[in-house]
Protein backbone atom coordinates (compact mmCIF):
# COMPACT_ATOMS: atom_id res chain seq x y z
CA UNK A 1 0.00 0.00 0.00
CA UNK A 2 1.71 3.15 -1.23
CA UNK A 3 1.71 6.03 1.31
CA UNK A 4 1.45 8.33 -1.09
CA UNK A 5 -1.50 6.77 -2.73
CA UNK A 6 -4.68 9.05 -2.64
CA UNK A 7 -6.89 8.19 -0.14
CA UNK A 8 -10.15 9.79 -2.02
CA UNK A 9 -12.68 12.49 -1.41
CA UNK A 10 -14.20 13.04 2.27
CA UNK A 11 -17.80 14.58 2.47
CA UNK A 12 -19.11 15.36 6.10
CA UNK A 13 -22.61 15.15 7.27
CA UNK A 14 -25.84 16.76 5.79
CA UNK A 15 -29.08 16.75 7.04
CA UNK A 16 -30.75 13.94 9.09
CA UNK A 17 -34.30 12.18 8.01
CA UNK A 18 -34.24 11.27 11.52
CA UNK A 19 -32.43 8.58 13.43
CA UNK A 20 -30.81 7.53 10.42
CA UNK A 21 -27.53 10.03 10.07
CA UNK A 22 -24.82 10.39 7.28
CA UNK A 23 -21.97 10.54 9.07
CA UNK A 24 -19.28 10.55 6.02
CA UNK A 25 -18.83 9.57 2.33
CA UNK A 26 -15.46 8.39 0.50
CA UNK A 27 -15.82 8.47 -3.02
CA UNK A 28 -12.49 7.77 -5.21
CA UNK A 29 -11.50 10.12 -7.74
CA UNK A 30 -9.53 9.70 -11.34
CA UNK A 31 -6.13 7.65 -9.94
CA UNK A 32 -8.15 5.68 -7.87
CA UNK A 33 -7.49 5.19 -4.06
CA UNK A 34 -5.52 2.50 -1.98
CA UNK A 35 -7.79 2.46 0.67
CA UNK A 36 -10.91 4.07 2.01
CA UNK A 37 -10.41 5.22 5.65
CA UNK A 38 -13.37 6.66 8.32
CA UNK A 39 -11.26 8.30 10.65
CA UNK A 40 -12.33 9.73 13.67
CA UNK A 41 -16.12 7.83 14.28
CA UNK A 42 -17.94 9.07 16.93
CA UNK A 43 -19.32 6.79 19.81
CA UNK A 44 -22.63 8.88 19.48
CA UNK A 45 -24.62 6.52 17.64
CA UNK A 46 -25.90 2.76 18.28
CA UNK A 47 -25.30 0.96 15.01
CA UNK A 48 -23.27 1.79 11.90
CA UNK A 49 -24.04 1.14 8.29
CA UNK A 50 -21.76 1.08 5.63
CA UNK A 51 -23.52 1.37 1.96
CA UNK A 52 -21.06 0.97 -0.78
CA UNK A 53 -20.21 0.66 -4.82
CA UNK A 54 -16.89 -0.69 -5.30
CA UNK A 55 -14.68 -1.62 -8.27
CA UNK A 56 -10.59 -2.29 -7.70
CA UNK A 57 -7.97 -2.42 -10.30
CA UNK A 58 -7.33 -6.23 -9.71
CA UNK A 59 -6.35 -8.26 -12.98
CA UNK A 60 -9.57 -10.35 -12.29
CA UNK A 61 -13.48 -9.77 -12.73
CA UNK A 62 -13.70 -9.90 -9.40
CA UNK A 63 -11.79 -8.66 -6.14
CA UNK A 64 -11.69 -9.22 -2.19
CA UNK A 65 -13.16 -6.16 0.38
CA UNK A 66 -10.94 -6.47 3.20
CA UNK A 67 -12.02 -4.25 6.53
CA UNK A 68 -9.51 -3.47 9.45
CA UNK A 69 -10.79 -1.66 12.61
CA UNK A 70 -9.27 0.72 14.75
CA UNK A 71 -5.61 -0.30 12.55
CA UNK A 72 -6.08 -4.02 14.12
CA UNK A 73 -3.61 -5.96 12.03
CA UNK A 74 -2.96 -9.11 14.79
CA UNK A 75 -5.13 -12.18 13.81
CA UNK A 76 -8.07 -10.36 15.64
CA UNK A 77 -10.56 -10.94 12.82
CA UNK A 78 -12.46 -14.01 11.90
CA UNK A 79 -15.52 -14.23 8.96
CA UNK A 80 -17.80 -16.57 7.76
CA UNK A 81 -20.16 -16.31 4.38
CA UNK A 82 -22.94 -17.89 2.89
CA UNK A 83 -22.36 -17.71 -1.37
CA UNK A 84 -25.04 -18.53 -4.16
CA UNK A 85 -22.77 -18.89 -7.14
CA UNK A 86 -25.59 -18.84 -10.25
CA UNK A 87 -25.34 -22.37 -9.94
CA UNK A 88 -24.81 -23.68 -5.99
CA UNK A 89 -25.09 -22.27 -2.46
CA UNK A 90 -21.36 -22.68 -0.31
CA UNK A 91 -20.67 -21.56 2.82
CA UNK A 92 -17.04 -21.46 4.31
CA UNK A 93 -15.09 -19.95 6.68
CA UNK A 94 -11.53 -18.33 7.86
CA UNK A 95 -10.32 -17.75 11.79
CA UNK A 96 -7.62 -15.54 13.28
CA UNK A 97 -6.92 -13.19 9.99
CA UNK A 98 -5.25 -10.58 10.19
CA UNK A 99 -7.93 -8.12 8.45
CA UNK A 100 -11.46 -9.71 7.57
CA UNK A 101 -12.65 -10.70 3.80
CA UNK A 102 -16.25 -9.17 4.38
CA UNK A 103 -17.28 -8.97 0.49
CA UNK A 104 -16.73 -8.81 -3.37
CA UNK A 105 -16.75 -6.29 -5.77
CA UNK A 106 -15.87 -6.27 -9.25
CA UNK A 107 -12.30 -5.69 -10.28
CA UNK A 108 -10.61 -4.36 -13.94
CA UNK A 109 -11.29 -7.43 -16.55
CA UNK A 110 -14.63 -7.05 -15.55
CA UNK A 111 -16.97 -5.03 -17.80
CA UNK A 112 -16.73 -1.33 -17.86
CA UNK A 113 -18.52 0.42 -15.69
CA UNK A 114 -19.60 -2.84 -13.83
CA UNK A 115 -19.49 -2.66 -9.93
CA UNK A 116 -19.92 -4.80 -7.46
CA UNK A 117 -22.24 -3.33 -4.15
CA UNK A 118 -23.19 -3.99 -0.59
CA UNK A 119 -24.20 -3.11 2.52
CA UNK A 120 -22.64 -3.62 5.88
CA UNK A 121 -24.19 -3.35 9.19
CA UNK A 122 -22.65 -3.02 12.46
CA UNK A 123 -24.55 -3.52 15.69
CA UNK A 124 -22.82 -1.65 18.74
CA UNK A 125 -20.31 -0.90 17.84
CA UNK A 126 -19.08 1.74 20.70
CA UNK A 127 -19.89 -1.26 22.94
CA UNK A 128 -17.14 -1.79 25.78
CA UNK A 129 -18.23 -5.02 26.82
CA UNK A 130 -18.83 -6.98 23.21
CA UNK A 131 -16.74 -8.43 20.53
CA UNK A 132 -17.40 -6.82 17.38
CA UNK A 133 -20.02 -8.74 14.74
CA UNK A 134 -20.03 -7.26 11.15
CA UNK A 135 -23.07 -8.26 8.77
CA UNK A 136 -22.44 -7.56 5.32
CA UNK A 137 -24.75 -8.44 1.91
CA UNK A 138 -22.74 -7.76 -1.30
CA UNK A 139 -22.74 -9.50 -4.75
CA UNK A 140 -21.75 -9.04 -8.41
CA UNK A 141 -23.31 -9.34 -11.74
CA UNK A 142 -21.65 -9.36 -14.50
CA UNK A 143 -24.19 -10.45 -17.08
CA UNK A 144 -23.52 -14.13 -16.98
CA UNK A 145 -20.94 -14.45 -14.19
CA UNK A 146 -21.03 -12.89 -10.28
CA UNK A 147 -21.84 -13.81 -7.42
CA UNK A 148 -24.51 -12.81 -3.95
CA UNK A 149 -22.94 -13.14 -0.65
CA UNK A 150 -23.98 -12.87 3.44
CA UNK A 151 -20.63 -12.23 5.12
CA UNK A 152 -20.20 -12.59 8.68
CA UNK A 153 -16.89 -11.26 10.15
CA UNK A 154 -15.75 -10.74 14.10
CA UNK A 155 -12.94 -8.24 15.31
CA UNK A 156 -12.14 -10.27 18.67
CA UNK A 157 -11.50 -6.84 20.56
CA UNK A 158 -14.35 -5.25 22.95
CA UNK A 159 -12.78 -1.38 21.49
CA UNK A 160 -15.61 0.85 20.57
CA UNK A 161 -14.72 1.24 16.70
CA UNK A 162 -13.54 4.70 16.09
CA UNK A 163 -11.54 4.11 12.84
CA UNK A 164 -12.81 1.59 9.70
CA UNK A 165 -9.88 1.13 6.59
CA UNK A 166 -11.74 -0.95 3.75
CA UNK A 167 -9.10 -2.12 0.97
CA UNK A 168 -9.06 -4.17 -1.95
CA UNK A 169 -6.58 -6.94 -2.73
CA UNK A 170 -2.93 -6.12 -1.69
CA UNK A 171 -1.52 -3.92 -4.38
CA UNK A 172 -4.54 -2.96 -5.87
CA UNK A 173 -6.18 0.78 -5.84
CA UNK A 174 -9.98 0.97 -5.90
CA UNK A 175 -11.16 2.59 -9.45
CA UNK A 176 -12.68 6.06 -10.13
CA UNK A 177 -16.67 5.91 -8.96
CA UNK A 178 -15.90 3.69 -5.59
CA UNK A 179 -17.80 5.26 -3.07
CA UNK A 180 -18.31 3.69 0.63
CA UNK A 181 -20.79 5.70 2.57
CA UNK A 182 -21.01 5.90 6.63
CA UNK A 183 -24.08 6.28 8.43
CA UNK A 184 -24.71 6.05 11.95
CA UNK A 185 -27.64 4.74 13.79
CA UNK A 186 -29.29 6.53 16.88
CA UNK A 187 -30.38 4.13 19.49
CA UNK B 1 -31.78 19.80 0.26
CA UNK B 2 -32.45 15.64 0.64
CA UNK B 3 -32.77 14.52 4.40
CA UNK B 4 -30.45 11.10 5.00
CA UNK B 5 -33.57 8.96 4.83
CA UNK B 6 -36.95 10.05 3.47
CA UNK B 7 -40.27 8.45 1.88
CA UNK B 8 -39.85 9.70 -2.23
CA UNK B 9 -43.24 7.75 -2.78
CA UNK B 10 -46.05 5.15 -1.69
CA UNK B 11 -47.72 3.71 -4.53
CA UNK B 12 -51.17 1.40 -3.93
CA UNK B 13 -52.06 -1.81 -6.12
CA UNK B 14 -54.86 -0.55 -8.15
CA UNK B 15 -55.96 -3.88 -9.67
CA UNK B 16 -53.68 -3.27 -12.82
CA UNK B 17 -50.33 -5.29 -13.63
CA UNK B 18 -47.87 -2.95 -12.95
CA UNK B 19 -47.17 0.18 -10.86
CA UNK B 20 -44.81 2.67 -11.77
CA UNK B 21 -42.88 5.13 -9.73
CA UNK B 22 -41.89 7.87 -12.36
CA UNK B 23 -40.06 11.23 -11.96
CA UNK B 24 -37.93 10.11 -9.13
CA UNK B 25 -35.31 12.76 -8.34
CA UNK B 26 -31.85 12.28 -8.69
CA UNK B 27 -31.45 14.01 -5.37
CA UNK B 28 -30.48 10.93 -3.32
CA UNK B 29 -27.49 8.09 -2.99
CA UNK B 30 -29.15 5.25 -3.48
CA UNK B 31 -33.01 4.23 -3.36
CA UNK B 32 -34.62 1.31 -1.11
CA UNK B 33 -38.26 0.44 -2.51
CA UNK B 34 -39.97 -1.77 -0.23
CA UNK B 35 -42.97 -3.98 -1.50
CA UNK B 36 -45.27 -6.16 0.68
CA UNK B 37 -48.59 -7.78 -0.06
CA UNK B 38 -50.29 -10.26 -2.36
CA UNK B 39 -51.11 -10.62 -6.18
CA UNK B 40 -54.59 -12.04 -7.51
CA UNK B 41 -53.34 -14.95 -8.45
CA UNK B 42 -49.91 -16.77 -8.65
CA UNK B 43 -46.86 -14.76 -10.56
CA UNK B 44 -43.19 -13.47 -11.02
CA UNK B 45 -42.58 -10.27 -10.52
CA UNK B 46 -40.69 -8.36 -12.49
CA UNK B 47 -38.57 -4.89 -12.66
CA UNK B 48 -38.21 -2.20 -15.55
CA UNK B 49 -35.75 0.95 -14.81
CA UNK B 50 -36.75 3.53 -17.19
CA UNK B 51 -38.86 1.85 -19.73
CA UNK B 52 -36.11 -0.30 -21.28
CA UNK B 53 -37.41 -3.30 -22.32
CA UNK B 54 -34.34 -4.47 -24.19
CA UNK B 55 -32.02 -7.30 -22.83
CA UNK B 56 -29.95 -5.53 -20.76
CA UNK B 57 -30.44 -6.62 -17.49
CA UNK B 58 -28.85 -9.94 -15.63
CA UNK B 59 -29.14 -11.15 -11.78
CA UNK B 60 -27.53 -13.62 -9.77
CA UNK B 61 -29.44 -14.83 -6.68
CA UNK B 62 -29.58 -17.68 -3.66
CA UNK B 63 -32.61 -18.86 -2.79
CA UNK B 64 -34.37 -21.43 0.30
CA UNK B 65 -37.01 -23.27 -0.18
CA UNK B 66 -37.04 -24.81 3.19
CA UNK B 67 -35.68 -27.94 2.14
CA UNK B 68 -32.50 -26.98 -0.11
CA UNK B 69 -30.54 -24.24 -1.05
CA UNK B 70 -30.18 -22.83 -4.43
CA UNK B 71 -28.50 -20.29 -6.71
CA UNK B 72 -29.46 -19.52 -10.57
CA UNK B 73 -28.23 -16.95 -12.86
CA UNK B 74 -29.75 -15.46 -15.99
CA UNK B 75 -28.83 -13.50 -18.31
CA UNK B 76 -29.12 -10.85 -21.36
CA UNK B 77 -33.00 -10.15 -20.16
CA UNK B 78 -35.62 -7.47 -21.13
CA UNK B 79 -36.31 -7.00 -17.09
CA UNK B 80 -35.03 -7.67 -13.84
CA UNK B 81 -36.75 -11.18 -13.24
CA UNK B 82 -36.29 -13.66 -10.84
CA UNK B 83 -34.57 -11.24 -8.27
CA UNK B 84 -38.28 -9.09 -6.64
CA UNK B 85 -39.58 -13.28 -6.89
CA UNK B 86 -43.15 -14.70 -6.85
CA UNK B 87 -46.26 -13.51 -5.33
CA UNK B 88 -49.58 -15.01 -5.15
CA UNK B 89 -52.57 -15.23 -2.93
CA UNK B 90 -50.65 -15.19 0.30
CA UNK B 91 -48.21 -12.66 2.43
CA UNK B 92 -44.57 -11.84 1.15
CA UNK B 93 -42.46 -9.21 0.93
CA UNK B 94 -39.04 -7.42 -0.90
CA UNK B 95 -36.81 -4.93 -0.12
CA UNK B 96 -34.57 -3.95 -3.46
CA UNK B 97 -31.46 -1.68 -2.41
CA UNK B 98 -30.92 0.53 -5.79
CA UNK B 99 -27.09 1.43 -4.83
CA UNK B 100 -25.60 4.98 -6.36
CA UNK B 101 -28.81 4.61 -8.76
CA UNK B 102 -28.17 8.87 -9.89
CA UNK B 103 -24.59 7.91 -10.89
CA UNK B 104 -23.92 8.57 -14.14
CA UNK B 105 -20.98 6.46 -14.10
CA UNK B 106 -21.36 3.48 -13.70
CA UNK B 107 -24.18 0.48 -14.86
CA UNK B 108 -26.89 0.21 -11.44
CA UNK B 109 -27.01 -2.54 -9.33
CA UNK B 110 -29.79 -4.05 -7.25
CA UNK B 111 -29.35 -5.65 -4.25
CA UNK B 112 -32.61 -7.61 -2.97
CA UNK B 113 -34.08 -9.62 -0.22
CA UNK B 114 -37.19 -11.28 -1.13
CA UNK B 115 -39.23 -13.68 1.56
CA UNK B 116 -42.59 -15.38 0.85
CA UNK B 117 -43.29 -18.20 3.35
CA UNK B 118 -44.76 -20.37 1.38
CA UNK B 119 -42.33 -20.37 -1.78
CA UNK B 120 -38.94 -19.41 -0.20
CA UNK B 121 -36.54 -16.46 0.65
CA UNK B 122 -33.67 -14.88 -1.36
CA UNK B 123 -30.89 -13.13 -1.59
CA UNK B 124 -29.98 -11.68 -5.28
CA UNK B 125 -28.22 -9.11 -6.93
CA UNK B 126 -29.45 -7.73 -10.39
CA UNK B 127 -27.69 -5.38 -12.96
CA UNK B 128 -29.13 -2.88 -15.18
CA UNK B 129 -26.14 -2.30 -17.98
CA UNK B 130 -26.68 1.01 -18.16
CA UNK B 131 -24.93 4.09 -16.64
CA UNK B 132 -28.47 6.04 -17.58
CA UNK B 133 -29.71 7.83 -13.60
CA UNK B 134 -32.61 5.91 -12.27
CA UNK B 135 -35.79 8.16 -12.85
CA UNK B 136 -38.47 5.10 -12.94
CA UNK B 137 -39.06 2.19 -11.39
CA UNK B 138 -41.79 -0.02 -12.72
CA UNK B 139 -43.03 -3.24 -10.73
CA UNK B 140 -44.98 -6.05 -13.11
CA UNK B 141 -46.87 -9.12 -12.73
CA UNK B 142 -44.93 -11.38 -15.53
CA UNK B 143 -48.95 -12.16 -16.23
CA UNK B 144 -52.70 -11.47 -15.96
CA UNK B 145 -52.41 -11.39 -12.83
CA UNK B 146 -52.83 -8.02 -10.55
CA UNK B 147 -51.65 -5.92 -7.63
CA UNK B 148 -54.33 -5.56 -5.48
CA UNK B 149 -55.29 -2.08 -3.45
CA UNK B 150 -53.71 -4.25 -0.19
CA UNK B 151 -50.04 -4.40 -1.76
CA UNK B 152 -47.80 -1.47 -1.00
CA UNK B 153 -44.87 0.03 -2.46
CA UNK B 154 -42.88 2.55 -0.66
CA UNK B 155 -39.86 3.85 -2.58
CA UNK B 156 -37.23 5.59 -0.12
CA UNK B 157 -33.80 7.48 -0.81
CA UNK B 158 -30.78 7.72 1.12
CA UNK B 159 -28.83 10.50 1.05
CA UNK B 160 -24.88 10.20 1.62
CA UNK B 161 -22.81 13.38 2.77
CA UNK C 1 -44.50 14.95 14.20
CA UNK C 2 -42.70 11.54 13.75
CA UNK C 3 -39.48 11.57 11.22
CA UNK C 4 -38.96 8.82 8.64
CA UNK C 5 -36.78 6.76 10.35
CA UNK C 6 -37.24 6.99 14.10
CA UNK C 7 -35.82 4.76 17.27
CA UNK C 8 -38.49 3.60 19.37
CA UNK C 9 -37.31 2.18 22.28
CA UNK C 10 -34.22 0.53 22.87
CA UNK C 11 -33.75 -2.34 25.38
CA UNK C 12 -30.42 -3.76 27.02
CA UNK C 13 -30.10 -7.07 29.16
CA UNK C 14 -29.11 -6.37 32.30
CA UNK C 15 -26.99 -8.56 34.78
CA UNK C 16 -28.10 -11.90 35.42
CA UNK C 17 -29.95 -11.79 31.75
CA UNK C 18 -33.02 -12.12 30.27
CA UNK C 19 -35.70 -14.84 29.60
CA UNK C 20 -37.32 -11.97 26.82
CA UNK C 21 -36.78 -9.20 25.30
CA UNK C 22 -40.13 -7.50 24.99
CA UNK C 23 -41.51 -4.58 23.01
CA UNK C 24 -44.94 -3.68 24.36
CA UNK C 25 -47.23 -0.93 23.23
CA UNK C 26 -45.78 -0.70 19.97
CA UNK C 27 -47.22 2.87 18.69
CA UNK C 28 -49.59 3.30 15.83
CA UNK C 29 -48.41 5.98 13.89
CA UNK C 30 -45.79 4.73 11.62
CA UNK C 31 -45.68 2.21 8.87
CA UNK C 32 -42.89 -0.44 8.89
CA UNK C 33 -40.48 -1.56 11.86
CA UNK C 34 -36.88 -2.30 11.76
CA UNK C 35 -34.76 -4.01 14.62
CA UNK C 36 -31.69 -4.03 14.80
CA UNK C 37 -29.90 -6.37 17.74
CA UNK C 38 -26.97 -7.82 19.13
CA UNK C 39 -27.93 -11.07 21.12
CA UNK C 40 -26.15 -13.61 23.32
CA UNK C 41 -27.27 -16.66 24.69
CA UNK C 42 -26.01 -16.34 28.29
CA UNK C 43 -27.28 -20.39 29.17
CA UNK C 44 -28.01 -22.48 26.48
CA UNK C 45 -24.78 -24.80 26.46
CA UNK C 46 -24.41 -24.91 22.79
CA UNK C 47 -22.28 -22.50 20.97
CA UNK C 48 -25.21 -22.45 18.82
CA UNK C 49 -28.69 -20.81 20.27
CA UNK C 50 -31.84 -19.79 17.72
CA UNK C 51 -33.72 -16.93 18.31
CA UNK C 52 -37.47 -16.66 18.39
CA UNK C 53 -39.97 -13.84 17.35
CA UNK C 54 -43.34 -13.32 18.49
CA UNK C 55 -46.05 -10.87 17.58
CA UNK C 56 -48.37 -9.79 20.20
CA UNK C 57 -47.96 -12.59 22.62
CA UNK C 58 -49.60 -15.08 19.87
CA UNK C 59 -47.80 -18.30 19.79
CA UNK C 60 -50.26 -19.66 16.36
CA UNK C 61 -50.35 -18.99 12.96
CA UNK C 62 -46.58 -18.56 12.27
CA UNK C 63 -44.13 -20.21 10.10
CA UNK C 64 -40.51 -19.84 8.56
CA UNK C 65 -38.35 -20.54 6.27
CA UNK C 66 -34.54 -19.69 6.05
CA UNK C 67 -31.54 -19.95 3.62
CA UNK C 68 -28.27 -21.09 6.34
CA UNK C 69 -24.87 -21.30 6.07
CA UNK C 70 -22.69 -23.18 8.74
CA UNK C 71 -19.23 -22.57 7.68
CA UNK C 72 -19.24 -25.95 5.54
CA UNK C 73 -22.55 -26.50 4.17
CA UNK C 74 -25.19 -24.70 2.93
CA UNK C 75 -28.99 -25.60 3.62
CA UNK C 76 -32.19 -24.79 3.88
CA UNK C 77 -35.16 -25.32 6.82
CA UNK C 78 -38.57 -24.47 7.80
CA UNK C 79 -41.15 -24.74 10.46
CA UNK C 80 -43.84 -23.55 12.10
CA UNK C 81 -42.50 -20.68 14.34
CA UNK C 82 -40.75 -17.50 13.53
CA UNK C 83 -37.50 -17.73 13.87
CA UNK C 84 -33.89 -15.91 13.97
CA UNK C 85 -31.07 -18.14 13.36
CA UNK C 86 -28.61 -18.02 15.25
CA UNK C 87 -26.91 -16.12 17.91
CA UNK C 88 -23.58 -17.80 19.82
CA UNK C 89 -24.51 -19.62 22.88
CA UNK C 90 -23.06 -19.49 26.08
CA UNK C 91 -19.69 -21.61 25.12
CA UNK C 92 -19.57 -19.71 21.84
CA UNK C 93 -15.99 -17.10 22.16
CA UNK C 94 -16.23 -15.14 25.19
CA UNK C 95 -17.83 -12.01 24.69
CA UNK C 96 -19.09 -12.50 21.20
CA UNK C 97 -22.84 -11.31 19.89
CA UNK C 98 -24.43 -12.01 17.16
CA UNK C 99 -25.95 -8.97 15.17
CA UNK C 100 -29.42 -9.21 13.25
CA UNK C 101 -32.19 -6.68 11.13
CA UNK C 102 -35.13 -7.46 10.84
CA UNK C 103 -37.88 -5.20 9.16
CA UNK C 104 -41.88 -5.59 9.26
CA UNK C 105 -43.35 -3.75 6.77
CA UNK C 106 -47.14 -2.21 7.09
CA UNK C 107 -47.33 -3.69 10.82
CA UNK C 108 -50.40 -1.85 11.08
CA UNK C 109 -52.17 -2.94 7.78
CA UNK C 110 -55.69 -5.42 8.22
CA UNK C 111 -53.57 -8.15 6.37
CA UNK C 112 -50.87 -11.15 7.13
CA UNK C 113 -47.47 -9.90 8.58
CA UNK C 114 -44.33 -10.71 6.39
CA UNK C 115 -41.03 -10.38 7.71
CA UNK C 116 -37.65 -10.29 6.58
CA UNK C 117 -34.78 -11.15 8.72
CA UNK C 118 -30.54 -11.28 7.92
CA UNK C 119 -28.67 -12.89 11.07
CA UNK C 120 -24.85 -13.45 11.80
CA UNK C 121 -23.79 -15.01 15.18
CA UNK C 122 -19.79 -14.63 15.20
CA UNK C 123 -17.04 -16.73 16.86
CA UNK C 124 -13.68 -17.35 15.91
CA UNK C 125 -14.09 -20.94 15.12
CA UNK C 126 -15.16 -22.95 12.21
CA UNK C 127 -18.99 -23.39 12.84
CA UNK C 128 -21.48 -20.86 12.97
CA UNK C 129 -25.19 -20.83 11.57
CA UNK C 130 -25.60 -17.43 9.56
CA UNK C 131 -29.00 -16.99 8.11
CA UNK C 132 -31.52 -15.32 5.57
CA UNK C 133 -35.07 -15.63 7.00
CA UNK C 134 -38.78 -14.95 5.99
CA UNK C 135 -41.13 -15.17 8.55
CA UNK C 136 -44.88 -14.99 8.09
CA UNK C 137 -47.77 -14.43 11.30
CA UNK C 138 -51.28 -15.03 9.24
CA UNK C 139 -52.87 -12.42 11.35
CA UNK C 140 -54.29 -9.49 10.37
CA UNK C 141 -54.06 -7.59 13.44
CA UNK C 142 -52.06 -4.70 13.80
CA UNK C 143 -48.96 -5.77 15.38
CA UNK C 144 -48.51 -3.96 19.48
CA UNK C 145 -46.44 -6.03 21.01
CA UNK C 146 -42.61 -8.01 19.63
CA UNK C 147 -41.13 -10.22 21.93
CA UNK C 148 -37.68 -11.96 21.53
CA UNK C 149 -36.25 -14.79 23.28
CA UNK C 150 -33.56 -17.73 22.79
CA UNK C 151 -32.94 -21.26 23.33
CA UNK C 152 -31.46 -19.88 27.02
CA UNK C 153 -31.77 -16.36 28.30
CA UNK C 154 -30.65 -13.53 26.85
CA UNK C 155 -27.00 -12.57 28.09
CA UNK C 156 -26.39 -9.34 29.80
CA UNK C 157 -25.43 -6.24 27.31
CA UNK C 158 -27.80 -8.42 24.70
CA UNK C 159 -29.71 -5.07 23.38
CA UNK C 160 -32.30 -4.73 20.29
CA UNK C 161 -33.70 -1.09 19.21
CA UNK C 162 -37.08 -1.03 17.89
CA UNK C 163 -37.34 1.79 15.04
CA UNK C 164 -40.55 3.25 13.35
CA UNK C 165 -40.51 3.97 9.38
CA UNK C 166 -42.65 6.59 7.82
CA UNK C 167 -43.62 6.34 4.27
CA UNK C 168 -44.96 9.99 4.47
Amino acid sequence: MSPLAPLGVFAFPGISGGDFESIATVTVGAGGASVASFPSIPSTFKHLQIRFVARSTNSDNMDNLFINLNSDSSSNYSFHYLLGDGSSVGSGAGASQTKVVTGRITSGTAASNAFGAGIIDIADYASTNKNKTLKNLTGVDLNGAGNIWLWSAGWFNTSAISSITIAAASGTNFAQHTQFALYGIKG
Amino acid sequence: MAKTYEPIATLAGTGASSIIFSSIPGTFTDLVLVMNGTASSDTNVFVELNGDTSNNYSVTAMTGDGSSASSYRNANYAALQSLFGYFGTAGGMVLGHFMSYANAAINKVVLARYNYVSNLTLAGVGLWRSNSAITSIKVKTSNSATFPTSTKFTLYGIKAA
Amino acid sequence: MATTYQKIETITVGAGGATALDFVSIPQTFDDLIIKFSFRDGTYGSTLSTCYMTFNNTTSNRSTRWLFGNGGAAGSGNAANMYLPNIPGATATASTFGNADVYIPNYRASQNKSSSADVVPEGNTGGTYMSLVANLWSDTAAINRITLTADGNLAQFSSATLYGIKNS
